[in-house]
């Protein structure tokens, strides 16, 4: 199963390919996802000390850049931050810590396995005295065990050449009469058993805890208009040849979508399902301390994170950032006021307990 | 060799190092395998017991022989009329067939897999024809399902299907086939009663070949069955790098090594397997 970040990393070698941005800005968005190396090689030869911050792009760390890794490196003389691509799942963190060998600082993880992993006390609690809580706009951005630089959301899109009328929200997603055609929604039971959950009826204020076998049922209703996706590139695929007319994917992927069919594919942030994008700190790291001040850093500065949205799309969570975002780019923007209203925030504890189960469940319904 | 015609030790030195990678890396490593599967979640047969109890492991099972089943089958048929023809072609024909085999064989199993998927989906080649042709007037659910899986398969295990009874075939004299016809037979009886049989020890190496070969499938299954259908490779990946089912995820494993063996076996006691993977002679 692809990740997010993996696939924010996907979106931008392609925009550069394509000619759409230039190395520089490549470079630099690389590392404001923390998928390059920041600091230079100059310091990492001076270097005896270093962070190793862990993410999901490989090829991400042939680049050298600062963005997030600027301020840190020059608030701390001696430091450099490393990269590694190895891509930190929630089995890996797992393993590396149970064995002892802790060669990690700081990993690109999500709410969910925040919240499994820290139950299993495997992560370091974040430090509020060094990481400030106001730095972000909302309590799902900084939680006990990990806190999020960046946000993203499972919107609705749709192929408005298919609907006289536009969709407006999940329970239009399930309703096959007046929306005919095939669906598509990821292979994983997280944001889509919630937008089943939706779709039902329920006050989206008093979402959770879902009701699992009410939104497994839900899915199973359409389950032969379905097809399912596991990476980013494939749902944008399935919607732009036309093998389903309406899904559920990453909002950066829908934005791709808008902008290059020239609004035939739309995407609406109403009942979207916002999640943050955790960093997390495994128990024991070799950089102990030292990591945290780093998540500091990459909340606490405002304007990497909207040269972030500016590239892909990525919201930040810097409650300064929003002032700074241009007019053109507020429609796409997940964390923007307007569009984080009418979204549901994720409820990452509920996942966090309910995950391994109901994801289990979802696919073998899914595959049933 | 030695005066009794025993290997000397200094051969055995020769393979000891090729031995100890063996070991080392892949024996051992299965061994693990083998080890989590009675270990995760709690020590026991725990994992084991699913496979009688557990719905969906039974079904991945049982979607996993099917399709293995159906694939074998299609690809000896398909692969049998190939090499049959090649088989009684001019050398200057058998030349271009063979390729034509083979050149499939080097081509990425991901590109073909991608290929099909562009024949195939709604707005594909194969779709868009048929209905500009005005036969039918909604596009054929041709992939995301068991028959894409199918077709991908069966395409990337002809040419195993052809090689082993190819290599059978030839070793078939032209000149019996030819007395049969001198005695009276026709091209029908030829063909069943001395051609067939004759040509048996391929089809039995192409059945086990392809039979193994599908069970462990990945990359075509996973592409052409758009999410829906997973087969035993797939569904191990799942439980070991999403699920974190680490104890069912080897216990599957553990049961397609297995499952591979015991087909080995049972073909093994019908044929002489040595032969048909080339050694010995």
């Amino acid at each position: 199963m692809q990740s997010f970040q993996q696939d924010c990393v996907d979106l931008a070698f392609r925009r550069h390919r394509r000619g759409e941005v230039d190395r520089r800005t490549l470079l630099a968005g690389l590392a404001a996802l923390g998928a390059g190396v920041f600091g230079g090689s100059e310091a990492l030869a001076q270097a005896a000390r270093q962070l190793v911050m862990v993410n999901w792009g490989g090829v991400a760390n042939q680049g050298f850049g600062n963005f997030y890794g600027a301020p840190f490196v020059a608030a701390n003389p001696g430091w450099t931050v490393a990269q590694d691509s190895t891509g930190p799942s929630a089995g890996r963190i797992r393993s590396m810590v149970e064995s002892g060998r802790v060669t990690w600082d700081l990993c690109d993880s999500s709410a969910t396995s925040s919240y499994l992993l820290g139950g299993l006390n495997l992560l370091s609690r974040i430090d509020y005295a060094i990481v400030n809580r106001e730095n972000v706009i909302g309590p799902t951005f900084a939680l006990d065990h990990g806190a999020a630089p960046y946000s993203f959301s499972n919107v609705l899109v749709y192929d408005s050449s298919k609907f006289p009328t536009a969709p407006t929200g999940w329970a239009d997603f399930w309703d096959l009469q007046k929306f005919p055609g095939t669906r598509l929604l990821r292979r994983d039971a997280a944001g889509t058993l919630d937008a089943a959950q939706i779709s039902l009826g329920k006050d989206m204020a008093n979402l959770y805890p879902l009701d699992v076998r009410a939104s497994l049922a839900r899915v199973r209703e359409i389950r032969r208009n379905l097809v399912f996706w596991t990476g980013g590139a494939e749902s944008e695929q399935f919607i732009r040849t036309g093998e389903a007319v309406m899904g559920q994917i990453w909002h950066t992927r829908a934005k791709v979508l808008e902008q290059e069919s020239n609004g035939r594919f739309k995407f609406i942030w109403n009942q979207g399902i916002l999640q943050p994008g955790i960093f997390v700190i495994p128990r024991g790291n070799p950089g102990g301390e030292m990591a945290q001040r780093l998540l500091a850093s990459m909340l606490a500065n405002p304007e990497p994170q909207v040269e972030l949205l500016k590239f892909l799309g990525n919201g930040p969570t810097n409650p300064r950032a929003a002032a700074l975002v241009p007019e053109e780019f507020k429609r796409f923007n997940p964390t923007e006021p307007a569009n984080a209203r009418v979204q549901v925030a994720q409820n990452g504890r509920w996942w966090g307990e309910n995950y391994a189960r109901v994801n289990a469940d979802y696919i073998d319904m899914v595959t049933g | 060799m030695t005066a009794a015609g025993r290997p000397g030790i200094g051969w055995w030195l020769l393979i000891l190092p090729a031995l100890l990678l063996l070991l080392v890396f892949y024996i051992g490593p299965i061994l693990q395998v083998l080890a989590i599967s009675v270990t995760e979640p709690e020590p026991g047969l725990g994992n084991y017991e699913r496979i009688f109890t557990s719905e969906s492991v039974q079904r991945v099972i049982i979607t996993t022989l099917r399709i293995c089943l159906i694939t074998t089958v299609l690809a000896l048929l398909l692969g049998y009329g190939i090499a049959y023809t090649i088989t009684l072609a001019s050398p200057r024909a058998k030349g271009w067939w063979i390729l034509a085999v083979l050149v499939p064989l080097w081509i990425s199993v991901l590109v073909r897999a991608f290929a099909w998927v562009t024949l195939l989906r709604r707005q594909g080649l194969v779709n868009n024809t048929l209905i500009n042709a005005g036969v039918i007037t909604e596009p054929l659910p041709l992939v995301w399902n068991e028959f894409g899986i199918i077709v991908g398969m069966v395409h990337y295990m002809v040419p195993f299907a052809v090689l082993p009874m190819l290599a059978s075939m030839r070793e078939i004299d032209p000149r019996l086939l030819a007395a049969a016809r001198g005695l009276g037979a026709s091209r029908g009886q030829v063909f069943r009663q001395v051609f067939l049989p004759l040509s048996k020890p391929g089809i039995l190496a192409a059945c086990v070949l392809v039979f193994i070969f599908s069970l462990g499938f990945y990359i075509t299954p996973a592409i052409l069955g758009g999410g829906k259908t997973l087969m035993v490779a797939e569904w191990i990946s799942l439980q070991i790098l999403d699920l974190i089912r680490w104890g069912l995820g080897t216990m599957m494993a553990t049961m397609l090594i297995f499952a591979i063996i015991a087909t080995l076996v049972v073909f093994s006691r019908i044929v002489d397997l040595r032969r048909i993977f080339g050694s010995g002679a």
